[in-house]
C-alpha cells in the first residue's frame, strides 16, 4: 500500500496544477512574503530563548534584523510596483527552506520532494485574486509601516530587551499605540506573533494538502485502527488527568491573591478579557460612574458574568494566565496528538524500567505536564518550556543508544515542539496587585506622552485592567481567542470544539484569532477617527471582514504550507511512509480515529452490537457530499479556467446558498468522501434505470449485463510446455502402474496363499483440471477470488511436485511451496510494474500515440526490456529456464519413457516363470505342462464375472492371454516357481525320503475295496457327491483344506478333530456361501486335487502316521506356518462331513 | 615458521595444477599459500555442510551423496563424477575378479570402459556382473528418475548413459583449453606438463589430506574411499577455477596498464602475440595474490536467484560461503539496482542505459 503514493507523483492531475501555478498573478506572492521572512527569525529567536542561550541571542539578533529591513524595503518597492500596475514579481529568495518562493517561474520545474503539496497553492491564491486585494494591502501597508517606524526609534538596547515579559506587543499594537511603539521591542513580539500564525497556516495547509490529496488517491483504511487505538489512549490520558485534577482542590482562584480595593474609573478595573466586546459599555459606564451604585468590585463581577464564554484559564487575579495557558495547553494537545507522542505520554512505569528513577532524576511526560497546566504550576514560558523539553532529553539520556527507536521519536518530538514553542508568548503570569502597581507606575510616568490616547481613555483601560499591562496587541489575541466562539454565534455547540484538541479546531481558533485581531484593528481603527455605530457589535462589520481575514490568512498558508509541511516531514527518517501519506495520516488521524471508534463500537467482537446506536446519514455529512461534488464538478467544468474552489473556498462559494451552511464549520471532517459512505448517494448505474416499453411494463435491464465468468481463468492454459509435462505425469503414472503390479508379483512370490483383497489395485486418475462451476456476475473485470487463485496456485504446485517426481507430499509442504512461490510472483510482478512504470524518458524523434497525437516522451523500457529486468532482478534469466525446459521437462520425458521400458521387461521377466519358459507369446504354451488347471479350471470369465479381480488388477492384458487366469492359480505358479528357484538349497531337504504312493481315490467302483467298517460311510459320502471320486482333505485346495492337527504338548489327542473356534464362528457364514456355487467348487476341487497330485511338489511323508486325521500335503512350501494359515482359510463341503 | 609449514602443505601441487591450469610462471609461496588456505576453507566448508545434511538424514557419516548435494546445481561436474565413480566401481570390481582368478583385468586396464564391461561380462560369470550392476546403479543420484518409482529394475545393457552428453560440453571445453595450452609446448615441456596432471591433493596422501582437512575435528567419520575420492577431485577443480579465474584478472589489469600506459617493459612485453618460434615465456610474470584474491572475490560474489525473495524488504541478504564453481556468464553486465526498495526506485532511472 505504501507504494500507492509514491508512485502516484507524477500523475496528470498534479501537471495540470503545475500549468495553473503560472498563470497566477503577482500579488500573490508578495502576500505571502512578509511572514516569511518574519518567521525565519522568530524561529531562531525562539529557539534560542527556550534554549537559553542567550549569549548568542544579541548576535543572532542583529544579522537578521538587518537583512528583514533590507527585505522589507525591497517588498514595499515592489509592493508599490505591484500597486501601480507593475506586473512584474518579487522574488525573494530569503528562506529558502520554506520554498514560499515558489513563484511562477520556480514552480513548475518543482519541488520533487514534495509535489503534492504544490498544487494546492495554486488553487488557492486564485481565491486571493477575487478577496484579497484591497484590504490586504491596506493590512501590509500598516503592517509594514511599523517596523519602519519602529526601526527609526533609536534604541541600541532592544536585542537586550526583547526577553523582558511585558514585551507583548503585536503589529496591531504597534498599530494602535503609535506612541507606544515608542517601548523598544516591537520586532519579537511582532515575529512571534507571526510565527505562530505561520504555523498554524502550515498546519492549514497541510491539512490543505492531504484534502487535496483526497481527489488524487485512495487511502486504504489500514492505519485507522491505530489512529483509533492512539486516539483512545489520549482520551484515557485525558480522563486521567482529569480525575486527578478533580481530586485536588482547585487552587487556581487561591492563587490570585486579593485584589487590590481600587477606588477609580470602571475602566481601569480588571475587566480582562472582556475589553473589546464590552468597551463601549464600559466607556459608558466609565462616563457616568457616579451614577452608578455599585463598587467596583460588584462591577466587575457583574460584568465578568456578562462576559460570555470566557476561557477556562482565564483568571482575574493572575495576569497573562489565560493566555499563556491558551498557548499552552494548545501545544501540549498538539504535541499529544502527535504521532510518535504515545511513549511521553505517561509516566514511566517503574516496573518497565526499573533503573529509571536512578538515571533520571527529574521525571517528566506529557501527562504530567497537563496535570501541571490544570493546576496552574506553570508561571512563564519558561517553565513550561523547559519542562518540555525536559521530557525529550530524559528519554535521549536514558535510552542511550543511538539506534533506539525512543530516541528517533524523542528527536522528532523535540523537533515539533520547537516548531510549536514560538506559539507561546512571552507572558509571565504575574499577580494582578503586582502589575496593577506597576502600571500606575507607568500612566504617571507616560501620562503626557500617552495624551492622545489617553483621552480616548483607551490604553488605560486596558492597562489598568491589568490583563497585560503594556501590550495590547496581546490582549487584542487574547480577545479573539475568548471572542471565538462569540464572533462564531452562528455556530452551534462551540463547546464540543473545545473539548477536541485537534488540529483542526487548533487551526481555527488561531485562524479566527487572526482575523480577531484584523477586525480589532479595524475598529480600533475607526475607533481613533469616529466610531461607526456599526463597531458596537463585533458581529457586524467584523463578520463581514472575517472573511477577508481568512482569505488573507489561508493565502499565507498556502505560499509556506509546502515547504513547512515538508520540512517538518523531510526530517522523519524514522518513518518509512513518504510525505504525502504521512500527512495524511497526521491531519486526518483524528476523524479517522472518530469514525473507526464508532464502527468499531458497532461491530464489536465480529458481531453487530444491537444497542449501539446506529450511524446514520447525518445533514452535515450529506451537505458536505454535496459540496464536494459541487466542486468535482467545478473542477472538471473549468479545467484551465482559474476558478477551481477547493476546501473553504468552496464553503465561501456556497456560503450563500443555506442559511445553515454556517454548520459546515463545526462538522468539518478532514476525511474523503469514502470515510463516510452514510452521507453519500451512489451514482445510478444506469442499468438500475427505469425504462418502460411500449405497453408500459418496466424493461428488467439487470439480465443486459449478466455475464458468465469464461471459463479457463482458473486452470492451467494450454501450451506447449503444460501439454509436456501433462505427457510426463502420464508416463510416470503408467510407470507407477506397472510398478504396482510388479511389486504385486513379488508378493505372490513370497506368499503361498493370497486373499481376494489382499491388493488394491492401484488406479491412478488422470490429472484434470477442474474449472470453477459456471458464476454469473453482473460486474465487469476480473473476478477477485484469492482463495479460488491460490487454490489454483496449489494445484499447479502439486503438479510441479508430481512432475518432479513426488508422488504423494505433505499438505503443509504444498503450502509452505505455495506461498513461496505466490510471494516471489508477487515480487516479481512488481518489479516488472516498477520497471514498467519508469519515467519516460524524451526522444529525438516523436512518436505517434494512439489518438494521433505526437509525443516525444516513450517509456523508458519497452515492455520486453522490463520483462527481463524484472525476471533478471528476480534472479531468473532465459537460459534457466531453457534449460529447465531442456533439461526437467524434455529430457525427463524421454529418461521416463526409457524407464517405463525397463518397467515392462522387468515384470515380462517376472512374469515369465508362471507362463513358463516355452509359453508362446500369446500364453498358449502354458497349456503344455500340467495344462489341466486350464482346462479344468472355471475361468472367471466363463461364469460371466470377474470372480477374483483380475482383470480389477488388470493383470490380465499383462498376460498376453485375452482371457482371465485366476490369480490363485497365478499365485501358486509363482509361488512355486520363486520358491523352486530361490529356495533349490534349503529346500531340498523334502525330498530326503521317497515320495509315498498316492491313495487311490475312493470311488463308487472301488470303495468296497476298502476295510468294511467304512463301507457304508464311504458310500455316503459317495452319494453325497454324485457318485463322483473323492478328494482326499491334502488335495484339497489350500482354501478347503483342514488345519493340520498338532499334537498338543500333552501327547495325548483327545478328540480326533479339533475345530478351531474361529472356524466354528466362520462355519455358517462359509455355508451360506458355499452352497450358492457349490458346483464350481466341486469342479475346481477336483481340478486342484489332481493338480496337486500330479505336482512335481516335494511332499512329505508324515501322512501316515496319524490315520484317522485327514492328511495333508503340501506340495512346495516347507514353512509349516503357511500350512496353517492357508488350511484356515476355507471349507469344503465335503470335509466338514469328513470331521 | 611452523605455522607456515602447516599452512603450506600442498605447495609443490598447488603450483604444478595451477602449470596445468595454464599458469606458465612460478607463482610465489605466498600465492599458493593463499590458494591453499582458500581450498582449505572450501573443503572445511564442505565438510561442514556434509555433516549438515548427514545429521538430517539421520546419519552420523557423510556419504557421497551429500557432496553430490552440495554441487548438484553444477551438472557438469556432477556427470563427471558420477562418471568416475562408475568407472572406479568398475575397476575395483574387475580387481576383484582379477584377484579370483579372472583373467579380464588387462583388459580393462586399455581404460575403454565399454569393452572392459563386456570383458567382464563375459568373463566373470553371472555373480560379479549382477554386484557390478548394481554397483553402477548405486551412482544414481536421489533426484534421478529411478527414484521416482518404487522398483529397482535391474539397468538394461542396452539403456546408455545420457549423461554424458551434458558432460560433453564441459568435457571438451577441458581439453580444448589443455590442448591450448599445451600447443606450443615442446615433447619435454609436454611430459612435465602430464606429470603435473597427475597433482593431487589426495592421491597417495590420504592422511596428510585428512588431517589437512579437519577429519575429525568437523565429521568424526572415517571417510570412506570415494569422498577422499571426489574432495580430491573437487580440490583440485577449485585451483583450476581459481587459477583461470584469476589469469583472467590479470589479463585485465595488464590490458589496462597497457592502454593506460603502464611500465613500458611490460607495454613491451605484451605488445606481441605469441608466435610459434617465440622462446617459452618464463619471464612472464606469474599471477599474484592480488590477482587470487579478486577473483576469489568474484567467484564468491552473489547472484540475484539467492537475493530474489529479498527484493523490497530491507533485509540484507547474507550470503554464506559459496563453494567455487565456474562462473556462468549470466546477463549480467550492465549495472543491477542493488535492491528494490521503494526508497530507492528512483536509482532506476540511472539504470540500463546501455538496454
Amino acid at each position: 500500500m505504501s507504494l500507492a503514493p509514491s508512485l502516484h507523483r507524477p500523475s496528470s492531475k498534479e501537471r495540470q496544477h503545475y500549468a495553473r501555478l503560472s498563470a497566477q498573478p503577482p500579488n500573490t506572492i508578495r502576500l505571502r512574503t512578509p511572514n516569511a521572512a518574519l518567521s525565519d527569525e522568530a524561529m531562531s529567536n525562539g529557539s534560542l530563548n527556550h534554549t537559553l542561550a542567550d549569549g548568542a541571542d544579541t548576535m543572532a539578533e542583529e544579522d537578521p534584523r538587518a537583512a528583514l529591513f533590507r527585505e522589507r524595503y525591497l517588498r514595499t518597492e515592489a509592493r508599490l510596483d505591484a500597486l501601480l500596475g507593475g506586473r512584474d514579481k518579487l522574488h525573494i529568495d530569503d528562506a529558502p527552506d520554506h520554498g514560499m518562493e515558489p513563484s511562477s517561474e520556480v514552480a513548475p520545474m518543482a519541488h520533487d520532494a514534495r509535489p503534492a503539496v504544490t498544487p494546492k497553492k495554486a488553487a488557492r491564491t486564485i481565491v486571493e485574486d477575487d478577496y484579497g486585494d484591497d484590504d490586504d494591502a491596506d493590512e501590509e501597508d500598516d503592517a509594514h509601516a511599523s517596523p519602519l517606524l519602529s526601526k527609526s526609534a533609536p534604541h541600541g538596547i532592544a536585542a537586550a530587551a526583547l526577553d523582558t515579559p511585558s514585551l507583548r506587543i503585536t503589529s496591531l499594537s504597534s498599530k494602535l499605540g503609535v506612541g507606544r511603539t515608542s517601548t523598544p521591542s516591537t520586532e519579537h513580539p511582532k515575529s512571534s506573533d507571526d510565527v505562530r500564525k505561520k504555523l498554524q497556516q502550515d498546519k492549514k495547509a497541510a491539512e490543505e494538502a492531504a484534502k487535496r490529496s483526497f481527489d488524487t488517491l485512495f487511502y486504504t483504511l489500514e492505519s485507522d485502527r491505530d489512529a483509533m487505538l492512539e486516539q483512545q489512549k489520549l482520551d484515557e490520558l485525558d480522563r486521567q488527568v482529569e480525575t486527578e485534577m478533580s481530586g485536588a482542590p482547585a487552587n487556581a482562584p487561591v492563587a490570585g491573591g486579593p485584589v487590590a480595593p481600587q477606588q477609580g474609573t470602571l475602566s481601569t478595573t480588571n475587566l480582562g478579557a472582556s475589553s473589546l466586546t464590552l468597551k463601549h459599555l464600559i466607556a459608558r459606564i466609565d462616563a457616568q460612574r457616579d451614577k452608578v451604585h455599585a463598587s467596583d468590585a460588584q462591577l466587575r463581577n457583574l460584568i465578568s458574568e456578562v462576559r460570555k464564554n470566557r476561557s477556562k484559564w482565564a483568571s482575574e487575579d493572575r495576569v497573562g494566565q489565560e493566555e499563556l495557558y491558551e498557548s499552552m495547553e494548545k501545544v501540549l494537545m498538539e504535541l499529544k496528538a502527535c504521532e510518535h507522542a504515545n511513549p511521553f505520554l505517561q509516566r514511566v512505569n517503574k516496573r518497565e524500567a526499573p533503573d529509571y528513577t536512578i538515571i533520571i532524576k527529574h521525571p517528566m511526560d506529557i501527562g504530567t505536564m497537563m496535570k501541571k497546566l490544570k493546576q496552574l504550576a506553570y508561571k512563564s514560558k519558561k517553565e513550561f518550556v523547559d519542562d518540555l523539553m525536559l521530557i525529550w532529553s530524559n528519554c535521549l539520556k536514558y535510552n542511550a543508544d543511538p539506534l533506539h527507536p525512543l530516541r528517533k521519536k524523542a528527536l522528532v518530538m523535540k523537533k515539533e515542539t520547537e516548531k510549536l514553542v514560538p506559539l507561546i508568548p512571552e507572558i509571565t503570569v504575574r499577580d494582578r496587585a503586582e502589575v496593577e502597581a506597576e502600571e500606575r507606575r507607568m500612566r504617571n510616568g507616560d501620562a503626557d506622552a500617552d495624551g492622545a490616547e489617553d483621552s480616548e481613555d483607551e490604553e488605560p483601560i486596558m492597562a489598568s485592567r491589568g490583563r497585560k499591562a503594556p501590550s495590547k496587541g496581546g490582549k487584542g489575541t487574547s480577545n479573539a481567542r475568548k471572542a471565538l466562539p462569540a464572533g462564531l454565534e452562528g455556530t452551534p455547540g462551540p463547546e464540543s470544539k473545545l473539548g477536541m484538541p485537534s488540529l483542526n479546531n487548533a487551526v481555527f481558533n488561531l485562524k479566527s484569532e487572526f482575523l480577531r485581531a484584523d477586525s480589532e484593528m479595524e475598529g480600533s481603527i475607526n475607533g481613533f477617527s469616529t466610531p461607526p455605530p456599526g463597531t458596537l457589535t463585533p458581529l457586524g462589520p467584523n463578520g463581514i471582514m472575517r472573511t477577508h481575514g481568512s482569505q488573507a490568512d489561508l493565502s499565507e498558508a498556502d505560499g509556506t504550507g509546502a515547504s513547512v509541511s515538508g520540512f517538518t516531514l523531510e526530517g522523519e527518517d524514522a518513518d518509512l511512509d513518504d510525505l504525502e501519506y504521512k500527512t495524511w495520516k497526521q491531519v486526518t488521524k483524528k476523524d479517522r480515529a472518530i469514525i473507526a471508534a464508532e464502527r468499531n463500537r458497532l461491530f464489536r467482537d465480529d458481531q453487530l452490537q444491537v444497542d449501539e446506536p446506529a450511524i446514520l446519514r447525518s445533514r452535515a455529512g450529506m451537505r458536505r457530499w454535496l459540496r464536494h461534488r459541487k466542486e468535482a464538478s467545478a473542477e472538471d467544468s473549468a479545467k484551465n479556467s482559474t476558478t477551481a474552489p477547493d476546501g473553504k473556498d468552496g464553503v465561501q462559494a456556497t456560503a450563500g446558498v443555506t442559511l445553515a451552511e454556517g454548520m459546515e464549520g463545526e462538522e468539518e471532517r478532514q476525511i474523503p468522501d469514502y470515510y463516510d459512505p452514510v452521507c453519500a448517494i451512489p451514482d445510478l448505474d444506469e442499468r438500475l434505470a427505469w425504462l418502460e416499453d411500449a405497453e408500459g411494463h418496466v424493461i428488467q435491464q439487470t439480465e443486459a449485463y449478466m455475464r458468465v465468468v469464461p471459463k479457463g481463468q482458473f486452470t492451467a492454459p494450454q501450451s506447449a510446455l503444460t501439454k509436456k509435462m501433462e505427457g510426463n505425469m502420464k508416463q510416470m503414472q503408467e510407470t507407477r502402474k506397472i510398478c504396482a503390479k510388479i511389486g504385486i508379483v513379488k508378493q505372490m512370490q513370497l506368499q503361498s496363499q493370497m486373499y481376494q483383497n489382499q491388493f488394491q489395485k492401484y488406479d491412478p486418475q488422470p490429472f484434470i483440471e477442474a474449472d470453477i462451476e459456471p458464476i454469473v456476475v453482473s460486474e465487469e473485470g476480473p473476478v477477485m477470488a484469492p482463495y479460488v487463485c491460490r487454490a489454483a496456485m496449489q494445484r499447479s504446485v502439486a503438479k510441479i511436485f508430481y512432475h518432479a517426481g513426488f508422488e504423494e507430499f505433505q499438505p503443509s509442504a504444498l503450502d509452505a511451496i505455495t506461498d513461496v512461490a505466490g510471494e516471489f510472483f508477487e515480487k516479481l510482478v512488481a518489479s516488472f510494474g516498477v520497471y514498467r512504470e519508469t519515467p519516460k524518458v524524451k526522444t529525438d524523434t516523436p512518436l505517434a500515440v494512439q489518438d494521433g497525437a505526437m509525443t516525444n516522451w516513450v517509456p523508458r523500457f519497452s515492455q520486453e526490456e522490463s520483462l527481463l529486468h524484472a525476471l533478471n532482478v528476480n534472479g531468473v534469466d532465459l537460459e534457466t529456464l531453457e534449460t529447465y525446459v531442456t533439461e526437467d521437462v524434455d529430457r525427463l520425458g524421454s529418461k521416463l519413457s526409457g524407464m517405463h521400458d525397463r518397467m515392462r521387461s522387468y515384470y515380462a521377466e517376472l512374469l515369465r516363470p508362471a507362463l513358463d519358459n516355452n509359453a508362446g507369446a500369446d500364453g498358449v504354451g502354458a497349456f503344455n505342462d500340467g495344462s489341466e488347471q486350464f482346462v479344468g479350471g472355471d475361468f472367471a470369465e466363463d461364469i460371466g464375472e470377474d470372480f477374483f479381480g483380475f482383470k480389477e488388477l488388470g493383470l490380465d492384458r499383462e498376460f498376453g492371454l485375452t482371457f482371465s487366469v485366476p490369480l490363485h492359480l497365478l499365485q501358486n505358479r509363482m509361488h512355486s516357481a520363486y520358491a523352486r528357484e530361490n529356495t533349490n538349497i534349503v529346500a531340498t531337504t523334502g525330498v530326503l525320503m521317497e515320495e509315498p504312493t498316492k491313495f487311490e481315490p475312493v470311488t463308487v467302483q472301488n470303495y468296497s475295496g476298502q476295510i468294511a467298517l467304512v463301507h457304508d460311510w464311504f458310500l455316503s459320502k459317495l452319494q453325497e457327491n454324485n457318485n463322483d471320486t473323492l478328494v482326499e482333505d491334502e488335495d484339497l485346495p489350500p482354501k478347503q483344506r483342514f488345519p493340520k492337527p498338532r499334537l498338543p504338548p500333552t501327547g495325548k489327542i483327545t478328540s480326533p478333530r479339533k475345530r478351531p473356534l474361529r472356524e466354528q464362528q466362520q462355519m455358517a457364514r462359509k455355508k451360506r456361501k458355499l452352497d450358492e456355487d457349490k458346483d464350481d467348487h466341486a469342479g475346481h476341487d477336483h481340478g486342484s486335487g489332481t493338480n496337486g497330485g500330479l505336482a512335481k511338489g516335494l511332499g512329505k511323508p508324515v501322512g501316515k502316521l496319524k490315520l484317522e486325521m485327514p492328511q495333508k500335503e503340501n506340495q512346495s512350501v516347507p514353512e509349516p506356518e503357511k500350512d496353517d494359515g492357508s488350511a484356515v482359510g476355507m471349507i469344503s463341503p465335503e470335509s466338514i462331513p469328513a470331521a | 615458521m611452523a605455522d607456515k609449514d602447516k599452512l603450506a602443505k600442498y605447495r609443490t601441487e598447488i603450483q604444478q595444477m595451477m602449470f596445468v591450469s595454464g599458469e606458465t610462471g612460478e607463482p610465489a609461496a605466498d600465492t599458493t599459500t593463499l590458494i591453499e588456505s582458500i581450498v582449505q576453507d572450501q573443503v572445511q566448508h564442505m565438510l561442514r555442510e556434509c555433516t549438515t545434511l548427514a545429521t538430517r538424514r539421520g546419519s552420523r557419516s557423510i556419504s557421497t551423496d551429500d557432496l553430490f548435494m552440495l554441487i548438484r546445481h553444477d551438472r557438469a561436474k556432477i556427470s563427471r563424477l558420477r562418471h568416475f565413480l562408475q568407472w572406479k566401481d568398475v575397476r575395483r570390481s574387475v580387481k576383484d575378479s582379477d584377484d579370483k582368478g579372472g583373467d579380464a583385468g588387462a583388459d580393462v586396464a586399455g581404460g575403454d570402459p565399454d569393452i572392459a564391461a563386456g570383458v567382464v561380462g563375459s568373463g566373470s560369470g553371472p555373480g560379479p556382473e549382477a554386484g557390478k550392476k548394481a554397483k553402477r546403479a548405486k551412482v544414481d543420484l536421489v533426484w534421478e528418475v529411478h527414484s521416482f518409482f518404487n522398483e529397482f529394475p535391474p539397468t538394461m545393457d542396452d539403456v546408455e548413459d545420457e549423461e554424458e552428453e551434458e558432460m560433453n560440453f564441459a568435457t571438451l571445453q577441458r581439453l580444448k583449453n589443455a590442448d591450448e595450452r599445451t600447443k606450443n609446448m615442446t615433447r619435454e615441456e609436454y611430459v612435465h606438463w602430464s606429470d603435473c596432471r597427475q597433482a593431487s591433493f589426495t592421491y597417495r596422501k590420504g592422511k596428510r589430506f585428512k588431517e589437512w582437512a579437519g577429519f575429525g575435528l568437523i565429521t568424526d567419520s572415517k571417510p570412506s574411499d570415494d569422498i577422499i575420492d571426489i574432495l580430491g577431485f573437487l580440490t583440485f577443480e577449485i585451483v583450476q577455477t581459481l587459477t583461470e579465474e584469476a589469469l583472467k584478472v590479470k589479463a585485465a589489469e595488464d590490458l589496462y596498464k597497457k592502454s593506460t600506459g603502464g611500465e613500458p617493459q611490460n607495454r613491451l612485453k605484451r605488445k606481441r602475440e605469441r608466435g610459434l618460434f617465440d622462446p617459452p615465456e618464463e619471464a612472464r610474470e606469474p599471477v599474484q595474490t592480488a590477482h587470487v584474491q579478486e577473483a576469489y572475490r568474484r567467484l564468491q560474489r552473489g547472484n540475484n536467484k539467492s537475493r530474489a525473495m529479498l527484493n523490497f524488504t530491507r533485509n540484507v541478504h547474507l550470503s554464506a560461503l559459496k563453494l567455487v564453481s565456474p562462473l556462468i556468464p549470466q546477463c549480467s553486465q550492465h549495472a543491477m539496482p542493488n535492491n528494490l526498495n521503494r526508497s530507492s526506485h528512483l536509482a532506476y532511472t540511472g539504470l540500463g542505459s546501455g538496454v
